[in-house]
């Protein structure tokens, strides 16, 4: 690993460490930096703090950090594996994949009876992940498909349309199943890491974590296939198979993040540009970390946004990711070398 | 060494067979030019040694062993290709795109060591690529990605390169001086070169060997002086247009009256 890409590491970690720490002394009760820190060390600390830091504000915080983390990889994977520099699972559809399978299940569940909901909801942190995997994986494929088709930019368009229409089609179901008596998932059409109870937070942690081991796993024959496949052929990269594995790797990746956390706008889509230009390479591996970081830095940063102590909670996190990242698409679609074959 | 062994390559559908029973080899230090004109199954051919192709028979053997059946991280320590598709990621740099040459040699992280920089240091050297190792490969003129993707073979440190087209895009002083290069390189390191290429006069002067498809599908190998003296190139090349001298040892455009010399009858 260069020198370069140890450096930014290490700085991105600091970064995201003093970012954590200021949102969880902040927000509606400010809390005193000794209180919080001793909230999360477990030693002296009130009653009070302990409540607002461990049960509150920390999984908030660990979710933006996983959530943001696994989008910025997948990002990764997906930009490499579309040969596409505006690909993240959520411009190309991905996310409200998820979401539609979620509500497709939800649905299902509602209509079967109060016994399918009650299970459902007994185990809904591996349940709804799965239905959303399914979801994510039909999205991705289709749009693999799709990809071999079109250029760039018209893929991008088409992931957008898919995304609105699974969403469209989401909430018509979400609509129907709630009154059928199956109101699981109400609310979760906009993105928002404040859902994730702590005793979530396993389920949305370890897919990721295996994502992220599967990612590391096919970055180097990812690497060939950015010379394009026939290139990756003669360097002895069994191009069928690693597709199949950085699809899974972006499942794992994703659909967590669907199920949790909802569709996350503009994370994934920036954070591999902004690992790439602190990295000085293309090469995956070390834009893994990079774009974990990076991204889990950017979710935090709109969730501290949201949370800062206003008048009234009014800010959804998409609003303030769209603020802030549809501006920097565009910036990318025209200055970024990367797209400039594709101008 | 290289043996094909009645190679037949082409496709399993409605377009056949394109070339039919090869018999060749090639030694260690050879600098192979194939000619032919366009479809007459160069690519065809080179992709199907190369492994990227599956063979309709035959086989193509390196050093005794079947390229088609060599587990494919074997069969990239020791064959290279330069093709004419460019399907480039963008975001991708020159330095990154030779460095991408090793990933059969390197660990699991894809990192690099002494030898594999070596490797690579040499392959930049001879190629010239040197003052835009840092660029974006995308933003390269033609010429200078060939000089890119001709390093990142070299790079790769093969027994046996196979170049398609490579000069397409150069101008004269750098396809003569590419060539050449290839030509030395091959004897200096004992690898095989099998390069396709339309330019003839050059082809002819560098080549150990010519491999020369006609549109038949017909096959002759041989030198270039025995090609000229045989016949086999005119047959391969001669058009209306133009003719093979094999006086001059090189084509020429035909005149008003060779042309009606050599069709008497219309």
């Amino acid at each position: 690993m260069s020198a370069r890409v140890s450096t930014s590491t290490a700085v991105l970690i600091a970064a995201l460490a003093a970012l954590a720490l200021l949102t969880l002394t902040y927000g509606q009760i400010a809390l005193p930096l000794a209180d919080t820190l001793g909230a999360l060390t477990g030693t002296q600390s009130t009653d009070l703090a302990r409540q607002i830091v461990l049960d509150i504000r920390l999984p908030r915080v660990a979710a933006a950090i996983i959530a943001g983390g696994a989008l910025g990889m997948a990002g990764v994977l997906m930009q490499a594996l579309f040969r596409n520099p505006v690909a993240d699972a959520w411009s190309l559809g991905l996310l409200a994949g998820g979401q539609l399978g979620v509500a497709l299940t939800v649905t299902a569940a509602a209509f079967a009876g109060p016994a399918a909901v009650s299970f459902l909801t007994l185990f809904e942190g591996p349940s709804i992940t799965l239905a959303a995997a399914v979801g994510v994986a039909i999205a991705a494929l289709a749009m693999l498909a799709v990809g071999r088709r079109v250029g760039a930019i018209t893929l991008l368009v088409i992931g957008l349309m898919l995304g609105f229409t699974s969403q469209g089609l989401t909430s018509v179901l979400l609509h129907f199943a709630a009154r059928a008596g199956g109101r699981i998932y109400g609310g979760w059409q906009d993105a928002s890491f404040a859902g994730v109870a702590p005793e979530a937070l396993p389920w949305l942690a370890l897919p990721i974590l295996l994502g992220a081991c599967a990612a590391v796993a096919t970055a180097k024959s990812l690497s060939s296939l950015l010379l394009g496949e026939t290139y990756a052929r003669s360097l002895g990269v069994r191009v069928t198979a690693l597709r199949h594995a950085v699809l899974a790797a972006t499942v794992l990746l994703v659909a967590p993040v669907v199920a949790f956390c909802g569709p996350v706008s503009f994370v994934g889509l920036i954070a591999p540009h902004f690992a790439r230009a602190l990295a000085g390479t293309a090469r995956i591996l070390p834009l893994l970390p990079l774009a974990a970081l990076g991204g889990a830095l950017l979710a935090l940063s709109g969730d501290a946004i949201i949370h800062a102590p206003w008048e009234q909670h009014f800010l959804h996190l998409n609003a303030i990711l769209a603020i802030v990242g549809a501006p920097v698409v565009i910036l990318i679609l025209i200055f970024s070398p990367a797209v400039r074959q594709w101008r | 060494m290289l043996d094909l062994q009645s190679l037949t390559v082409g496709y399993r559908n409605t377009r056949g067979a394109v070339l039919s029973g090869i018999d060749v080899s090639a030694a260690p230090g050879d600098f192979v030019c194939i000619l032919g004109r366009n479809g007459s199954g160069k690519s065809t051919l080179m992709r199907t040694i190369a492994g990227l192709q599956a063979a309709l028979d035959g086989a193509a053997l390196l050093d005794g062993e079947d390229i088609a059946s060599m587990r494919p991280a074997t069969r990239a320590r020791r064959i290279a290709v330069v093709l004419t598709e460019r399907q480039f990621n963008p975001g991708l740099r020159v330095d990154d795109v030779i460095a991408l040459a090793r990933q059969p040699f390197t660990g699991w992280q894809g990192g690099l060591a002494d030898d594999d920089r070596g490797a690579i240091a040499d392959a930049v050297a001879v190629t010239g690529v040197e003052p835009f190792l840092r660029r974006f490969f995308s933003d390269l003129s033609d010429g200078e990605r060939q000089r890119v993707m001709i390093a990142r073979a070299l790079a790769q440190t093969p027994h046996l390169m196979i170049l398609d087209e490579i000069t397409a895009f150069l101008d004269l002083p750098s396809r003569v001086e590419i060539m050449a290069m290839l030509r030395d390189q091959a004897r200096e390191k004992e690898q095989i070169v099998l390069l396709s290429s339309h330019d003839l006069d050059l082809s002819l002067q560098l080549a150990d060997s010519v491999w020369l498809l006609d549109d038949a599908g017909g096959f002759s190998v041989g030198t270039p002086d025995e090609l000229s003296r045989s016949g086999a190139l005119g047959g391969a090349f001669d058009s209306g247009a133009i003719r093979f001298s094999p006086e001059r040892g090189r084509f020429e455009i035909g005149t008003a009256e060779s042309l009606a010399g050599e069709t008497p009858d219309s």
